[in-house]
């Protein structure tokens, strides 16, 4: 039992250590799924000049999001998943779309 | 003595009417038909399921002989004037923006980068020729939707990296000495784009993709993004109508030359199709040039495409989209695509294009 519990000890340091040394990677994490939809679907609708519901297929993946709004004035896409939200506005003719800030 | 002259003229005029080029539009040449077409299409074209997004997702088809349109064909979304994410073929065009810079006499190739671009400091031996090899030595991973923890393409283009690419990609340490060894790295190819800004100047850089290629060669509607310092994605995120990506094939087909212009010079042309090196057999789809994909035999193994000629060579990107310029069939072939599951391949594409070409 002893034995046991210093190897669970163990394994709990030895993942402490791993989320240490991924800090930045795992708190970037959450960001992909919001930041990939929002950049990707104001190109595919933007500059492709794809029609809205073929985009939101486009940009599907298996990560689920919740939050999605296209400004079309404003040409800005939020999008929201895993606690994360993030936005793409289009910028211009040569310069297309860009994740914001 | 001007008769003389005269008929060198018309000599030399005859010769540039005999070879077709695009002005505003395509000219358009025999159209294949039989069989071999019928095999084309069932390859390229199966029915189209957006919902499950399975299979082979073709969206546009174009193939050029000797400067004429002999096919063309559209599917899901995309038109005839549907700027088209080229993913990773964006590597191929700056190479090709580099190489009007280098024509320019603005850098040479074993220049070290951080002449460039002072972020580089850490790592002041990687040289151009490295960067444009993908053989920086920086400890860069490339995966996309399958390691999304340590990708540090999706890192860059997604989160950490967003804002300012190539000082993310120079941020990271090195794994190997630089131009020893490939490492096919989106990093690499924006830390050219970063370059590119001190080679040409900050004035002429927010315009010089226009200016220096995509004018010169009659391409009107590039887009080209860029991150948050204004340098562009060179690794991902140019849009191209496909017969305006045909246009840079045919430019790279004739050896750099668009019309009576030598737009590149011969010898960057030849740095991009010479073969790397330092790569090993099998360590990506195709050999790597500089920042071109070439079906060429390297270390011990054949050419990656054994049905296409061995002067093949390609601009490539995620999701199937694909330049193919086959110089001595005299061939450019634009492919764009959705394909999600991987199983789409270059060699039979090529094989059923060169079947339905041939006469």
């Amino acid at each position: 039992m002893k034995l046991f519990k210093r190897i669970l000890l163990v394994l709990l340091l030895v993942l402490l250590g791993w989320i240490w040394h991924e800090r930045e990677a795992l708190w970037a994490f959450p960001d992909i799924i919001s930041a990939y939809t929002a950049k990707e679907y104001c190109s595919c609708r933007y500059v492709m000049n794809n029609d809205a519901d073929y985009c939101r297929g486009y940009v599907k993946q298996w990560l689920p999001t919740s939050g999605f709004t296209d400004d079309a004035v404003s040409k800005t896409v939020t999008v929201s998943g895993m606690g994360r939200s993030n936005s793409a506005g289009w910028t211009g003719e040569h310069q297309g779309c860009r994740l914001q800030p | 003595m001007f008769k003389g002259l005269f008929l060198f003229l018309l000599l030399i005029s005859c010769t540039v009417q005999a070879e077709s080029w695009p002005g505003e539009q395509w000219p358009v040449g025999p159209k294949p038909s039989g069989t071999a077409l019928d095999a084309l299409e069932a390859y390229a074209f199966p029915p189209r399921d957006d919902n499950t997004r399975q299979g082979i997702r073709t969206d546009a088809l174009l193939v050029i002989r000797d400067g004429q349109i002999l096919y063309e064909r559209y599917a899901g979304p995309t038109r005839v004037d549907t700027p088209h994410l080229t993913w990773s073929i964006s590597k191929s065009l700056m190479a090709t923006v580099l190489g009007v810079a280098y024509g320019e006499g603005l850098f040479k190739l074993d220049d070290p980068a951080v002449k460039f671009y002072p972020a580089l400091e850490k790592h002041p031996t990687i040289t151009m020729a490295d960067l444009l090899h993908w053989a920086s030595g920086l400890d860069w991973q490339e995966d996309y939707e399958y390691a999304p923890l340590k990708s540090s393409v999706v890192a860059m283009l997604y989160t950490r990296g967003h804002r300012d690419m190539a000082a993310f990609t120079a941020d990271h340490d090195r794994y190997a000495a630089p131009g020893q060894a490939f490492r096919y790295s989106s990093g690499d190819s924006n830390l050219l784009a970063a370059t590119l800004k001190t080679i040409v100047g900050p004035s002429r850089y927010p315009d010089y993709p226009w200016t220096a290629l995509f004018e010169p060669l009659g391409i009107h509607s590039a887009v080209w993004e860029t991150d948050a310092k204004g340098t562009f994605v060179a690794s991902s995120y140019a849009y191209l109508r496909p017969r305006d990506l045909a246009r840079i094939g045919l430019l790279m087909a004739r050896d750099g030359r668009w019309g009576e212009r030598q737009l590149l010079p011969r010898d960057w042309v030849a740095f991009n199709l010479q073969p790397f090196a330092g790569y090993k057999a099998h360590q990506d789809e195709a050999v790597p040039g500089g920042q071109w994909w070439l079906n060429r035999p390297a270390d011990g193994a054949p050419s990656p495409w054994p049905d296409a000629p061995p002067d093949t060579f390609a601009a490539l990107g995620h999701w199937g989209q694909a330049l193919y310029v086959i110089p001595s069939e005299k061939l450019v072939i634009v492919r764009y695509g959705d394909d999600r599951d991987g199983g789409y391949r270059h060699n039979e594409l090529l094989k059923r294009v060169l079947g339905a070409v041939r006469p």
